[in-house]
């Protein structure tokens, strides 16, 4: 973009990418209200994170752009998960923009040569990760995220393992759920991104399968798991998990579900667990030899987790303000960190700081003032920037406002703004240094190494002979030997269709359960 | 003086809070005089070079102006308060007699079976049955790491403040009920309580409830959908203080 003249198009565009994330910011935050925490400041780090990613973000999508595109990361995420990106790469830069604006500090008009470009990543990524159901966002979907494609999905209806309420299995699972959600709320510091469901997805006329991930574990990037995470052995696990007499009816792009009637444990009718990363080929099944192993696994996890979570609360209970507001915001931050892993580029510099433009409005942000001004940005919409001419109607509520600043059209012609914040400056934190180990599919890492790795690898679905295979490829093909062979990489670890190839139906699969 | 763009907002004026307000003017009557002072152009002014714009001590020096008038912040975080008394409204967290006092609690005096209503919230999940046990509020890290150590007392309905799942992380499982006086029933603790299989009331709405009183929650009621919140749609499950042994 540096150097380029901005058009007429660029700008149309952008604004309809700022107003998709607009509108949604109101619904998501108004159903879910100011997160408070009686540890975390939670609101004033929300606030600091979203400056960091104004300062940040366009310079690290950058070089990561350098290594690899975003529609090849969306190819990557797609097929080894990701964290909660859809809504908060571009909202947590925008509201970070909208502060600075409400303050003075910017202009509407200024960084435009950033924004523009954090918009096109964002939209990018998206369409790739999204490209097996053509949207943008889940909002784009009426609230679903089906992302994954049919012979993945076949390999995790088959191996999932029959459980009723009650049972050794469903308990086990129950437990190990319930527990690693709250581990994840813990780890990022009362936020809930290491944590993400997709889907619905149909397995029968009664059944429907969620895929949960929860991420960030073990020891890997945040420095407050040095230690404490060391005894879980996977540092992201993915539970595949079937619903039966309920129907989800909104998963939305926080990856947060809600269904018709509301979900109890006697819903979940059936569980498998795999582990992946940016080093897998495909999922690998965690403890899914037998039911048996599988509960076994799922209690010694959670016996490790729940040792974790205890050891994790008692250090962050004394931590220091100052330290809490850098972990919260480093937390928000750096969720598009997982694209400079999947690059090869991470660099604990670049993710794990707070800029030294950011840090000069840590003394603004107190306890009160970050409630009261994070409420007025996402649930009231009530920034002088926000508001709008009597005659709008905001979706939603239809009242006046609009939560994401667009950007004048005049500026085609009127100059006086600066169209980047720069390059990168440093930054620091008052958290203890990150210890260079990385806990990974390929074991324990450094950082160098790790990105070592990551430049290298490529995933075999994301190979240039199968990377374009997609559904609308497999429909026409399936009969193939190539669409076997696609087939046959998911099937390599599953328990009941490895070596089964392309042909099967999901009546097929079910039949296949049947027998055992 | 110099303008900025901001200041020509049609259709905005002022923040709906004046506390945002009073801030938002301090940072941006400050930008004002530096763009003044500095005598360049917006485009050189604005990213500059140098730390001419704005730096952490002029943000300091904007809540010391706050502080000197005898403003003091509400706080959220026990460690706001705990670093900073001087900076921040107590909040009363070591208060034994204390009970939340919520001005839209529905109250009514004892039916006859003794059932005196104290309350009402955001039902997150339906049960067959109401739920009664022993409120007991847990408002501080030092009671959780008591329960942590000595663990949870039996029957406990737990009282909390905020709608976070931080606090009492190590200790939720233990809990029979929850009655939490902030968030909504897609909070985070709501989704813990969802997953753990705990009857839960969200925002909940409370009066006179004390320490160890025996209550009753309506967990019978509808759940509360996102829905319900987009389109303001009441759907309250009741608090009852148990007066009858």
């Amino acid at each position: 973009m540096a150097g380029k003249e901005l058009t007429y198009a660029q700008l149309l565009e952008t604004n309809s990418l700022i107003q998709q994330n607009a509108d949604e910011t109101y619904w998501l935050c108004a159903t879910r209200t100011v997160q408070e925490s009686k540890i975390f400041p939670v609101s004033a780090y929300i606030l600091f994170s979203y400056l960091n990613c104004f300062y940040r973000y366009a310079m690290l999508l950058k070089k990561i752009e350098e290594h690899m595109s975003a529609e090849e990361i969306g190819d990557r995420a797609r097929n080894s998960g990701i964290k909660i990106v859809a809504w908060t790469i571009p909202c947590f830069y925008l509201l970070g923009r909208e502060m600075l604006i409400n303050w003075g500090v910017i202009k509407p008009t200024d960084a435009v040569d950033d924004v523009v470009y954090v918009m096109d990543f964002w939209k990018r990524f998206q369409l790739s990760w999204h490209r097996n159901n053509g949207n943008l966002t889940n909002r784009m979907a009426n609230h679903r995220g089906q992302i994954l494609p049919e012979q993945r999905l076949q390999v995790y209806h088959a191996d999932a393992f029959e459980c009723r309420i009650g049972d050794e299995l469903h308990t086990a699972a129950q437990n190990f759920m319930a527990t690693i959600a709250q581990y994840g709320f813990l780890v990022s510091c009362e936020c809930r991104v290491t944590t993400h469901n997709h889907g619905p997805y149909k397995i029968s006329d009664t059944r429907e399968m969620l895929v949960r991930e929860f991420r960030e574990l073990a020891e890997h990037d945040y420095p407050w798991l040095d230690g404490v995470g060391q005894d879980i052995p996977y540092n992201n696990l993915t539970v595949t998990m079937m619903l039966e007499g309920i129907h989800i009816t909104l998963l939305d792009d926080w990856g947060s579900f809600e269904s018709e009637p509301e979900m109890k444990p006697e819903h979940i009718v059936a569980v498998g667990l795999y582990t992946q990363d940016n080093l897998t080929h495909v999922p690998l099944p965690v403890g899914m030899g037998s039911r048996e192993e599988l509960t076994a696994t799922f209690n010694d996890l959670t016996a490790r987790i729940k040792a974790a979570t205890a050891k994790l609360w008692e250090q962050m209970a004394g931590w220091t303000r100052d330290q809490q507001l850098d972990a919260g915001a480093l937390v928000y931050f750096a969720i598009a960190k997982e694209m400079a892993h999947i690059a090869g580029c991470y660099d604990v510099n670049d993710w794990m700081m707070i800029d030294e433009r950011t840090e000069r409005f840590r003394p603004l942000l107190n306890d009160e003032y970050g409630n009261l001004f994070l409420g007025e940005l996402v649930g009231y919409i009530s920034t002088p920037s926000q508001r709008m001419h009597d005659y709008y109607m905001m979706q939603h509520t239809d009242l006046p406002r609009r939560a994401l600043s667009y950007f004048p059209y005049s500026m085609l012609q009127d100059k006086d703004y600066a169209p980047t914040v720069g390059p990168m400056r440093p930054g620091a934190s008052n958290l203890p240094a990150k210890v260079d180990r990385y806990r990974t599919s390929q074991g324990v890492l450094s950082q160098e190494e790790y990105n070592r790795r990551s430049r290298e690898f490529v995933p075999d679905p994301c190979n240039e002979k199968f990377r374009f295979l997609c559904t609308d490829w497999v429909k026409y093909h399936y009969d193939t030997p190539l669409a076997d062979e696609l087939f046959k990489l998911e099937q390599q670890h599953s328990r009941l269709l490895k070596g089964k190839g392309a042909g099967l139906t999901r009546a097929d699969i079910e039949a296949l359960r049947a027998k055992g | 003086m110099a303008k900025l763009m901001v200041d020509s907002d049609k259709y905005g004026y002022q923040s709906e809070f004046a506390a945002v307000e009073a801030y938002n003017s301090m940072v941006k009557d400050l930008v004002r005089k530096r763009f003044a002072a500095a005598g360049r152009p917006w485009r050189e002014f604005v990213f500059g070079p140098d730390e001419a714009v704005l730096t952490k001590a002029d943000m300091e020096a904007i809540e010391a102006q706050l502080l000197a008038l005898g403003y003091r912040f509400t706080p959220s975080a026990m460690s706001s308060a705990i670093e900073r008394p001087n900076a921040y409204k107590d909040a009363g967290l070591d208060n034994p007699d204390f009970s939340f006092e919520h001005e839209g609690a529905p109250t009514a005096a004892p039916d006859a079976d003794g059932r005196e209503l104290r309350g009402a919230g955001d039902n997150v999940v339906t049960y067959e049955k109401n739920l009664t046990g022993i409120a007991r509020y847990v408002r501080t890290s030092d009671k959780v790491l008591e329960y942590l150590t000595k663990g949870v007392p039996p029957d406990t309905i737990a009282i909390v403040d905020d709608s976070g799942g931080t606090l009492t992380a190590p200790v939720l499982e233990g809990f029979k009920g929850v009655l939490c006086a902030g968030g909504t029933t897609r909070s985070h603790l709501a989704i813990l309580t969802r997953e753990y299989g705990i009857p839960c009331l969200m925002n909940s709405r409370l009066s006179g409830i004390k320490d160890g009183d025996r209550v009753e929650v309506e967990i019978s009621a509808r759940a509360k959908t996102g829905e319900d919140y987009a389109h303001g749609i009441d759907a309250s499950a009741r608090v009852w203080r148990l007066t009858k042994a």
